[in-house]
């Protein structure tokens, strides 16, 4: 279970300028739940998927995940709270261009140190769950936007996290390409994990799969 | 049971290497040059210092040479009778010998005139006089070093050569054996022959040398011994070991100096790189940190994985440098920066680096090269990798 109490976010530009990024944000997420987070960009969704994940710290508040206060915990482990817990799918996908697809899917793993059988078995279920097989070899930088994107998702899933986190993950997909990760979205949920989307793209609104949608609105939950 | 050493994290480093081929490339050349000009300079420097130190370690305790309004003219050999009557001489030497200027190479060879039934008053002497069969230094024939057998070769002097004495006529000895004493610096011009051959080459009579060599039992009189001989014979000059020692030791140190501020420049350029280095990191390595992470590489895989890569470009420099620098100075005898060092090579044969094995010297530049690039590369993603990933990708 996620909760969110009495989160504040503030970002200082500099000594002069600060930006109420959250408002007093009151949140939970039980496990299996999918969840969008709807609102214009700058509206904050984003900001609640880097605290939920642990990429940052509230200014105030607290974020319980199982218990866990993620935001009291020392870089290190939040590291490793990430590794174990969430799968997070990048609006821009935080690729390595420079990489081939497996090298990228595996890269959460590598601190790990597993066998290299157990790596390649982790590999194989998640390149043909995500449909990118055939592109295993390839450098990343040479890929469509749909491809890269499936490695993206394959990515968040290698290390078969109960979290997946998606930060405007159609922004840079045409509709054909956004539905087919709508399809992956229920697959996903299917096996029983906890999904958070921000987005501000139409498509997802109204989704029968869907368990809740929550709009955001000048860093505050709007009901 | 896990493995101590993360093969895949070394090879995401050996993967990054390469995925910036041109820039660690550029790194590597930089960092091969600079390591092998700072073990060169160090190469040479223990090289020519060990050959000095061996060359005035075998230095007389005190030359008396003779002196006519300030230039040196032989000695009576008389005078030595007299120097052998002081308390604490134990033994005395009357020299022959001189500077024979070959025109043709434009070198100058050291002609040294031994007498085989004599005590040698050099230890390489000895060893050429118990090596050598007499008759190869005396009569008509010679020793010579190794250089000048070289140079006489190149002037076709292969089985003999003339020297041209001061009356014009010529002498001709027979090139008797080479000998290749330890220290090349000072063996390497020698010829060694008898004292009455160099009489006559140099046109020197019985009564006269070139000079006295004094031993003194206990090394502390030196100095009072010297004085005394000074008193006794005032139209001399008297040089003591030390007097050696420091005017040897003034080439060197003026040599040196030279190659201090080759140094300094090779290290000055080092550390332009290591600070351009350690002053940031691209916006491109920047969110590579960032991205890793955020899937959830902790702080020390990071720092690992960046420890490893400036680790393998550091150490292949680093043999690299140490590799070329070792071909240049001992197999192709460090053109140009032994010219800096042996300036006076137009007047003497050339002489070869001897090879010194010295860890020291390895490690000294190991120290100044290898953990301080590594250290200019983990600070920067040190800085990045402690910062909120979010920060980082955004």
């Amino acid at each position: 279970m996620i909760e969110l109490k009495n989160i504040n976010k503030v970002f200082e530009v500099n000594k002069n300028n600060k930006v109420i990024a959250l408002q007093n944000i009151n949140l939970s997420i039980d496990d299996g739940e999918i969840v969008v987070l709807k609102g214009a960009s700058g509206s904050g969704k984003s900001t609640i998927l880097s605290l939920i994940a642990g990429l940052s710290k509230p200014t105030s508040g607290e974020v319980i995940v199982d218990k866990k206060h993620i935001a009291k915990l020392p870089d290190n482990f939040a590291s490793i709270y990430r590794r174990d817990n969430i799968g997070f799918i990048f609006q821009k996908y935080n690729l390595i261009s420079t990489l081939s697809v497996s090298d990228n899917i595996l890269l959460p793993l590598i601190p790990l140190n597993l066998d290299f059988d157990e790596l390649n078995s982790k590999l194989d279920i998640v390149i043909n769950r995500f449909n990118i097989s055939h592109k295993k070899d390839s450098i990343v930088k040479n890929l469509s936007g749909g491809e890269q994107q499936r490695v993206a998702i394959a990515r968040a899933n290698i290390n078969n996290p109960k979290i997946i986190i998606a930060d405007e993950p159609t922004a840079n997909l045409d509709e054909k390409l956004s539905l087919n990760f709508i399809e992956q979205l229920k697959e996903l949920k299917s096996l029983g994990k906890t999904i958070i989307i921000a987005t501000h793209d139409p498509l997802f609104f109204g989704l029968d799969f869907l368990d809740r949608e929550i709009a955001i609105n000048g860093g505050k939950i709007v009901l | 049971m896990k493995q101590y050493i993360n093969l895949y994290l070394l090879e995401y480093a050996i993967n990054s290497i390469l995925r910036q081929k041109s820039k660690s490339f550029f790194i590597v050349i930089i960092f091969t040059i600079l390591v092998f000009l700072l073990t060169s300079v160090f190469f040479i420097t223990t090289s020519i210092k060990s050959e000095l130190e061996s060359t005035v370690e075998s230095l007389p305790q005190i030359i008396v040479q003779k002196m006519k309004a300030g230039r040196h003219y032989d000695i009576d050999v008389d005078a030595l009778d007299n120097i052998l009557g002081i308390a604490g001489v134990s033994d005395g030497v009357a020299r022959v010998w001189g500077y024979y200027y070959f025109e043709n190479a434009g070198v100058n060879f050291s002609l040294v005139g031994l007498d085989e039934y004599e005590k040698q008053y050099k230890d390489s002497f000895s060893k050429i006089v118990d090596d050598f069969d007499s008759a190869k230094f005396s009569d008509d024939s010679m020793l010579v070093g190794v250089g000048v057998k070289k140079i006489m070769s190149k002037s076709y002097y292969k089985d003999y050569f003339n020297f041209i004495k001061p009356d014009g006529g010529l002498k001709k000895v027979k090139i008797g054996g080479v000998f290749d004493a330890q220290t090349s610096l000072e063996s390497n011009d020698v010829i060694v022959m008898s004292k009455d051959m160099i009489r006559e080459i140099f046109d020197i009579d019985d009564s006269h040398a070139t000079d006295l060599i004094v031993k003194v039992a206990n090394p502390k009189e030196i100095p009072t011994i010297a004085q005394k001989i000074k008193l006794m014979f005032p139209d001399t000059r008297v040089i003591t070991k030390d007097d050696l020692k420091i005017s040897y030791q003034n080439i060197f140190d003026y040599k040196s100096g030279i190659f201090l501020a080759l140094f300094i420049i090779s290290l000055f350029t080092f550390f332009i790189v290591i600070y351009d280095k350690a002053s940031g990191l691209s916006s491109e390595e920047k969110k590579e940190i960032g991205i890793l992470k955020a899937i959830g590489w902790t702080i020390d895989d990071v720092l690992k994985e960046k420890f490893y890569e400036a680790f393998i470009i550091s150490f292949i420099s680093y043999i690299f440098g140490v590799g070329f620098s070792f071909a240049y100075v001992y197999i192709f005898q460090a053109p140009i920066l032994k010219n800096i060092f042996v300036g006076y090579s137009q007047l003497k044969t050339s002489f070869e680096l001897p090879f010194i094995f010295d860890v020291q010297t390895l490690f000294l530049v190991f120290l100044l090269s290898v953990p301080i690039y590594i250290f200019a590369t983990i600070i920067p993603s040190w800085r990045i990798a402690t910062l909120e990933a979010d920060e980082v990708i955004r």
